[in-house]
């Protein structure tokens, strides 16, 4: 007896706890849904957490700062309604299709990650459904030819671009140029683009190797990389392993003139795990808290400015979350997705999918962010990427000079 | 249990898929809902071949939907130009089973050497060993991972191809869970299923009995990986068109199956019907009406009805009917 009572009331409670809120949320007139399966839980958490957050700073700010959307003859204003797909590609592909259907978005954003992103892509391409990707950065998916996936992050090829031109203007006899990274999709892609850039811009390249995501040891590498004394060494793929390069670089007295590491050295822990170690280190990031990205830049440029400047948006972040958190690029690239959207929409005068999305095709404009220009496939080209160096335990921008908020250290200081 | 009456426990299984089925074509914008409770229902019956029957756990199931996934990938993309139509689809299917056929082998060939908790522990390794080995040998382009949507509009064209992503994919999805319950069925009113009960009460005392339980087990465990394969082929690559290792081989997906086995039932017919069910669509309705807590909430009621329900709901609901006319319905 005891059982029944318990299994019905464990039954009941989670029956009327589906039913009960899951009805769909419908856009009254002079409202704009934005739908989004968030990665909230599940490997990529935190990088959802913050696309979460910027996503609704910039609504704040859109919606109470600007006043709303001009659309159609009335003022809209953007509504955002997310779900949590846990990472998992399953959840992306049912939760998307519910977006677009019970809850009728008018546009959507797709989840973190280039493997979500493409999970999600057949989906929003069956329902003509512009699709706004954030947080996937492979060029691949612009190869596929879907024709309603638009891209913010820049793509992976292009994290290298500024470093490289970096120390060609400031040390054209610098040639040497080693690869060292992890062997995911992620990396590979990012030191295929480098390989090709370095090869334009005049470089050699004397070494280029992959090693296990999970390393543990990195010795036996980095002994054939001292033989073959590099300039400059581009490396990298996650926290851990970024770590262990840079420290076991160090133990083997390698001395580049630059060392880039992607993922590892733009993060604030890695300047705390390594101390003294972290002195000159470079890595790329799409955007960092200090860039200087202005209204006043824009206009400089002639292009077009739209959003918070950047205290502005950080302030909204930290009210959208609801802690004292500072925002990450996976935030600001979220937000300025939203900010494409709203001048498209603006542009287009028109809430119908393929009216927005040929007006993100001709649309270049700045924000916080930096810049924002797609091509014709929906990848992102108008945005570059800042180089990030630790200077004295700080994290100071040093590359491009628009974005600047300190000098590069060239040749970077010998590990002691 | 001769004659007429010994199939009739497949009325309800095909019932309950033809409902969901019936469901998903009429409800509008739940299809994909009703992908993925199908997906879940298909893992857990492809899981519950093997598991059920022989009570051996194989915590490395999910590199069977892993290869299967690249069996599919991995024909597509390197046979788009060859003019083959929708027949690029039925050599995928053949790729996959074979794939996780031939994987099956040779793991089974190891692991079903040893028992219980040892043969969970020996499983566990290969699912990571083998995205390992794919990505460290850069076997079917290493951790790149094969993206294939390009090559699937250029062998179907754009229009057929999308439809296959977003609809047939998922028909597949069914028939593989159809094609499970029908075999798992078959084995269990046959020798290999006698067998393999026999050897999951008492392995010597099966052996004693003179039954080659090796031989057995192998069929099981080949069966349920081929299916597997099968799944990974329709719900993984035909759907999403694109592989990449870490993606493809998470062992999450092999907890899932367990979990969804045992709130069902282990070794019942039903019971991955029930279990894939309740599974879905509480995470689905959790991860809307909850999105970044669900798991607190989904994880104490699945410990709950699973230490509460050992044997799982068709366990008990076997319990219920039994003496009754229902009886031979439900197994």
């Amino acid at each position: 007896m005891k059982r029944k009572v318990l299994f019905l009331s464990v039954f009941l409670l989670a029956a009327a706890g589906m039913v009960l809120p899951a009805l769909p949320c419908h856009a009254s007139d002079g409202e704009i849904l934005i739908g989004h399966p968030a990665c909230l839980s599940g490997s990529y958490a935190k990088a959802g957490e913050q696309a979460v957050g910027g996503i609704q700073a910039i609504l704040d700010w859109v919606n109470n700062t600007r006043g709303g959307i001009a659309v159609e003859g009335r003022k809209a204003s953007l509504v955002y309604k997310y779900y949590d797909c846990e990472s998992k590609k399953e959840s992306v592909t049912s939760l998307l299709e519910r977006l677009i259907t019970s809850d009728k978005v008018h546009f959507t954003f797709a989840p973190y990650s280039s493997g979500l992103t493409l999970a999600g892509a057949p989906i929003a391409e069956k329902y003509g459904m512009i699709y706004m990707d954030h947080g996937g950065a492979s060029d691949k998916i612009f190869q596929q030819g879907f024709e309603y996936v638009v891209q913010t992050i820049g793509p992976g090829s292009l994290y290298h671009a500024g470093t490289l031109e970096m120390v060609k203007a400031i040390d054209p006899s610098a040639k040497k140029v080693a690869l060292a990274y992890a062997d995911d999709e992620f990396a590979r892609s990012v030191m295929k683009g480098a390989e090709e850039r370095a090869a334009e811009l005049g470089f050699e390249i004397v070494f280029n190797r992959t090693y296990p995501a999970k390393v543990t040891d990195l010795t036996p590498l980095l002994s054939d990389l001292k033989a073959s004394n590099p300039d400059v060494i581009i490396g990298g793929g996650h926290f851990e392993d970024g770590q262990l390069l840079n420290r076991q670089l160090a133990d083997l007295g390698i001395q580049p003139k630059l060392l880039s590491l992607i993922a590892a050295a733009t993060l604030p822990a890695f300047g705390e795990a390594l101390g003294d170690l972290a002195e000159g280190v470079m890595g790329p990031s799409h955007w960092e808290y200090g860039v200087t990205f202005s209204e006043k830049g824009a206009k400089k440029l002639g292009k077009m400015w739209i959003g918070p400047n950047q205290e502005e948006f950080v302030a909204l972040f930290k009210k959208a979350v609801g802690k004292d958190m500072i925002p990450d690029y996976h935030a600001a690239e979220a937000g300025a997705a939203v900010l494409a959207l709203v001048l498209a929409v603006e542009k287009a005068d028109s809430l119908d999918p393929d009216d927005v999305r040929e007006a993100l095709g001709d649309l270049e404009f700045m924000s916080f962010y930096g810049g924002w220009n797609i091509d014709e496939t929906g990848k992102q080209v108008g945005h570059s990427m800042v180089d990030v160096q630790w200077q004295k335990g700080q994290r100071v921008i040093v590359w491009p000079v628009a974005a600047q908020t300190g000098k590069p250290l060239y040749p970077k200081p010998d590990f002691k | 249990m001769r004659g007429s009456g010994k199939y009739l426990p497949i009325v309800p299984v095909l019932a309950a898929y033809a409902l969901l089925l019936l469901y998903g074509l009429a409800a509008p914008g739940k299809w994909q809902l009703v992908a993925q409770l199908a997906f879940y229902c298909a893992l857990g019956q492809a899981f519950n071949l093997f598991m059920g029957m022989t009570g051996y756990v194989d915590f490395g199931y999910v590199a069977f939907l892993g290869v299967g996934t690249y069996g599919m990938a991995v024909t597509i993309s390197s046979l788009s130009d060859g003019g083959l139509g929708l027949g690029i689809i039925l050599i995928g299917f053949l790729a996959a089973a074979v794939f996780s056929t031939i994987l099956a082998m040779a793991v089974g060939a190891v692991a079903l050497r040893l028992r219980g908790a040892y043969f969970a522990i020996a499983t566990i390794g290969v699912n990571e060993g083998f995205r390992y080995l794919i990505e460290g040998a850069r076997i079917w382009n290493g951790a790149d991972g094969i993206i294939f949507s390009r090559h699937l509009k250029t062998a179907l064209g754009r229009k057929m191809a999308m439809t296959v992503s977003t609809f047939w994919a998922d028909i597949f999805v069914f028939g593989v869970a159809v094609l499970a319950a029908v075999l798992t069925l078959y084995y269990l009113r046959n020798k290999v299923g006698y067998a393999l009960l026999a050897l999951r009460e008492d392995e010597d005392a099966a052996k004693v009995m003179g039954i080659d339980v090796t031989r057995y087990k192998i069929i099981a465990f080949i069966t349920s990986a081929a299916l597997a394969g099968l799944l990974g082929a329709s719900g993984w690559a035909l759907k999403l068109t694109y592989v990449y290792p870490p993606d493809v081989f998470e062992i999450h997906y092999t907890v899932e199956a367990i979990i969804i086995v045992l709130l069902g039932g282990a070794g019942t017919l039903m019971g991955p019907i029930a279990g894939g069910l309740i599974y879905g669509v509480s995470k689905y309705f959790l991860a809307i009406t909850l999105p970044g807590f669900q798991l607190l909430i989904f994880a104490p009621i699945i410990i709950a009805i699973i230490v509460i329900f050992p044997e799982g709901l068709v366990g008990i609901l076997k319990g219920k009917v039994h003496g009754t006319s229902l009886e031979k319905f439900v197994i």
